[in-house]
């Protein structure tokens, strides 16, 4: 739907600046979800915002070279699959499902400034998956909801 | 009617102001909202979990089946438009040939 917009200041500032600096803040909030107002949800509506701003300056068909189609899809089926993979992974340590507190993390504090418990570990796993989910998700519903052109 | 309906909006708002003026404090520790799970919930997140971000911890832990079942409702959705939207690159000729194999 989209045509490429050919402002000069429009693709500087939006390439040079805007989208690095979104996807940094948006990984930022995700990583920092345990400690600080964040987490999968939000980090994922940051980063999206910043791949649907490349759509819209660059429009729609060069906007979306670097993230086409098939690799959203896959994308969100790996958010799920992190999220299904934090719940499952209990289960086969002998927990419950979700139940991340068997989670094997001392080979991980040992080189770790930070130690982490097992439950913190749980949850990171699980803010990934949520984190790729509704990115992706997000711009395959601005992509089709514009009309992009698919390229599968 | 448009004054009936203002009437009635009018007397509905100075409604909800005045039972406004009963609810507790704003953080009250002693309100019933912050006496019944609240107390548990913190002590849980500081022995158990650990992190300081409660939020987190509620979310992603004690209520991990919520958020598993949110980020199902995402994905389908996504699917769902995929599904729907999603251009389909067969030409008229190829469906019809489709349809009768």
């Amino acid at each position: 739907m989209h045509d490429r917009y050919d402002s000069v200041i429009l693709h500087f500032a939006a390439r040079a600046f805007m989208v690095p600096l979104i996807v940094v803040f948006g990984i930022y909030v995700l990583l920092h979800g345990e400690s600080s107002p964040g987490g999968g949800f939000q980090a994922g509506a940051i980063v999206a915002a910043a791949f649907v701003l490349a759509r819209l300056t660059l429009g729609n068909r060069h906007g979306g070279r670097s993230l086409p189609m098939w690799l959203l899809t896959v994308l969100a089926c790996a958010g799920l699959g992190i999220y299904m993979f934090g719940g499952i992974l209990p289960l086969l340590l002998g927990g419950n499902f979700l139940d991340y507190g068997v989670i094997p993390v001392e080979w991980y504090n040992q080189f770790a400034g930070e130690p982490k418990t097992s439950r913190a570990a749980g949850i990171f796993i699980i803010e990934w998956g949520v984190f790729l989910g509704v990115a992706s998700v997000l711009v395959i519903l601005y992509d089709h909801l514009t009309d992009a052109e698919s390229d599968d | 009617m448009k004054r009936v309906t203002l009437l009635f909006l009018i007397g509905l708002a100075a409604l909800l102001v005045w039972a406004s003026s009963d609810l507790p404090d704003r953080a009250d520790p002693l309100a019933p909202a912050n006496r019944h799970l609240s107390p548990e919930l913190t002590e849980l997140t500081e022995q158990e979990v650990e992190i300081p971000n409660m939020v987190s911890a509620v979310l992603a832990d004690f209520r991990g089946y919520d958020t598993l079942g949110e980020t199902f409702v995402i994905f389908t959705a996504g699917l769902a438009v995929l599904l729907v939207l999603q251009r389909s690159r067969r030409t008229p000729d190829d469906e019809e040939e489709a349809g009768d194999a």
